[in-house]
């Protein structure tokens, strides 16, 4: 079976985030970048299933991102992926929902799948809505939220978690699937897998390739980004030391009421 | 985009108050692009959720009583949606930003080639351009974007954000056949796990415990008090989840829920980044603290400094006493 799995390369999600004043876009220089961390658990599903499966299973990793991010996609690699192909193109910079899930679905088809495993969500200021446009480009159904997959005879059984619980549900390959935190905790890559990535390979794709030249990037867009700018800052306020508990919470109960809110 | 539709999400006759605040802000969108503003609930008790939705401003309610929709995964709803956005014609669909509404939106950025803008709390209209305001990276950052001038956009609307306000002079309720079709995913089974508790994100008032709860007890004879006087809902830190003091639903932060209620109220919460994230947008935050250093005080409107186990009984009791 032929596992795919999509990753983001993003911003260190425990740095500062900062925004390009000029482009309006998060800057993605000088910072580490490292596989979106919701990804890492799509992938972890990825190889559980590939583990189950056996036979001659495959996991490739597919990214669109700039190419001189390249190194940073090892680390699927080094968990156990086995190859991966990267979307790589200038004309693909300030692509919206609409154009990235259309120039990812082209590659995808190109690739080839028999299951999508895709991350629920990323780090770096997403809509959510990629992983339901990209099905739809593919003409797959859409299973989201996934906490348990079974594989049996081409046909699929989930569980996905709701909002107040959960759901079994059930379909048939090709499809795509989101995963959940509650998937499993990612691995990490042993030092044989670290060793085994440097020789795996990164196969390049471009937007030429593709035939998408007209429908990516700003242009190809079917949004505009007017501004992106940090939000009015949010001074420290009143720090009170109440002599006793019912003065603090008869100070709570009054700052309350002057501002209508009991 | 001329016209508004507004996707009424239910369950079995049971709909969110997102639901009417994207019914009042419809009617205001449709004013202003001078088109129409439609709803359209889906599913088994949709008649019942239309009879609700009649008393706000919009012109019609679209109601399809399909029990498909109920025992097949979102593909009936984007069916029917994607019908009704070709019936009514190029318009702005309003979806709430909830874990079907996001899926749902996505799917009908393909099905309706549709720009997208997403967890929306201001919305412009004029000419046919529409204009969004969405915060982003948990409040960190907020973007304008504009939906091209084409036949469809979608926004999807952060519950809470709106004003929702009756009125109108009740619109018409159009039922619609369903259609015959067969579908790719089946709901072998639903479980409701939740306790039938307000979620989180619609909540109007959320009160917050932290490590400094030290155990579950705390969570649900001191906070819930607290939260049922404001009527609202209790939440969690990253470090209280982890400990296992409450369900991983319950967690704010980074890792967990966004929530931006006009407030907040953080008990024995140091505020670090990670949990600050996800809940920096509310209206107003008022810390409960033993430590005066605790980053949260940073930026709290009102940091009081002493102990939580003494002070929350006491605003319980003054919070119920000024209600009634």
């Amino acid at each position: 079976m032929k596992i795919v799995v999509t990753v983001k390369l993003v911003p260190d999600p425990n740095g500062e985030k900062k925004i390009d004043p000029a482009t309006k876009r998060l800057v993605r220089t000088g910072v580490e970048t490292v596989i979106n961390p919701y990804d890492e658990y799509a992938l972890e599903a990825a190889l559980q299933l590939k583990e189950r499966i056996g036979g001659d299973s495959t996991v490739t990793v597919f990214c669109m991102s700039p190419d001189t991010l390249k190194e940073s996609l090892r680390k699927a690699l080094a968990m156990g992926a086995d190859g991966a192909v990267m979307l790589s193109d200038s004309a693909l910079e300030g692509s919206d929902v609409w154009a990235s899930a259309h120039a990812m679905s082209l590659a995808l088809k190109k690739i080839g799948f028999d299951i999508l495993i895709v991350g629920g969500l990323t780090d770096d200021g997403s809509t959510g809505a990629v992983p339901g446009a990209l099905a739809e480009f593919l003409g797959v159904p859409c299973l989201t939220n996934v906490r348990k997959i079974d594989i049996a005879d081409g046909k699929v059984r989930v569980e996905r978690e709701t909002d107040g619980g959960y759901q079994e549900v059930t379909g048939a390959l090709p499809m795509l699937v989101t995963t959940a935190l509650t998937i499993g905790e990612p691995r990490y890559p042993s030092l044989k897998g670290i060793m085994g990535a440097k020789k795996k390979p990164i196969d390049m794709l471009s937007v030429a390739e593709l035939g998408a030249a007209d429908s990516v990037g700003s242009t190809g867009s079917k949004t505009e980004l007017l501004s992106f700018a940090p939000p009015p800052t949010r001074g420290a306020g009143k720090i009170v030391k109440p002599e006793d508990p019912a003065a603090g919470a008869a100070t709570i109960l009054a700052f309350l009421q002057e501002k209508k809110l009991v | 985009m001329k016209n508004v539709i507004v996707y009424v999400e239910q369950k079995k006759g049971a709909t969110r108050k997102v639901t009417f605040e994207m019914l009042t802000e419809a009617r205001k969108i449709a004013d202003a692009l001078g088109g129409r503003a439609v709803a359209v609930v889906l599913g088994a008790g949709a008649a019942q959720v239309a009879e609700q939705v009649k008393n706000y401003p919009v012109d019609a309610v679209q109601v399809v009583e399909d029990p498909a929709v109920d025992t097949h995964l979102l593909d009936p709803i984007v069916q029917y949606l994607e019908r009704a956005a070709k019936s009514v014609g190029p318009s702005l669909l309003l979806i709430p930003n909830t874990l079907s509404g996001r899926d749902l939106a996505g799917r009908l950025v393909a099905r309706l080639s549709a720009g997208i803008a997403a967890d929306v709390t201001e919305i412009s209209a004029a000419n046919g351009r529409v204009e969004c305001v969405s915060p982003k990276l948990g409040g960190a950052l907020v973007t304008h974007c504009v939906l091209r001038a084409g036949d469809y956009g979608i926004a999807t609307i952060r519950p809470g954000a709106f004003a929702a306000v009756a009125g109108g002079s009740g619109a018409a309720i159009e039922r619609q056949e369903a259609q015959s079709a067969s579908y790719p995913l089946t709901i072998e089974r639903d479980v409701e796990e939740g306790s039938g508790e307000m979620a989180l994100e619609e909540a109007p008032v959320v009160i917050a415990g932290g490590r400094g709860m030290g155990g579950a007890e705390p969570f649900t004879n001191m906070l819930k008090p607290l939260a049922d006087a404001f009527g609202g809902a209790v939440g969690a830190s990253r470090a209280a989840a982890d400990a296992g003091w409450v369900s991983y639903s319950l967690q704010i932060g980074q890792t967990g829920k966004t929530v931006s209620p006009p407030l907040y109220i953080a008990v024995g919460i140091s505020g670090a980044i990670q949990h600050k994230v996800g809940m920096r947008a509310s209206g107003t935050i008022v810390a409960i603290n033993k430590d005066e250093t605790a980053p949260i005080a940073e930026f709290a409107d009102l940091t009081v400094v002493g102990d939580a186990f003494a002070i929350v009984p006491e605003l319980t009791k003054l919070v119920t006493a000024a209600k009634q």
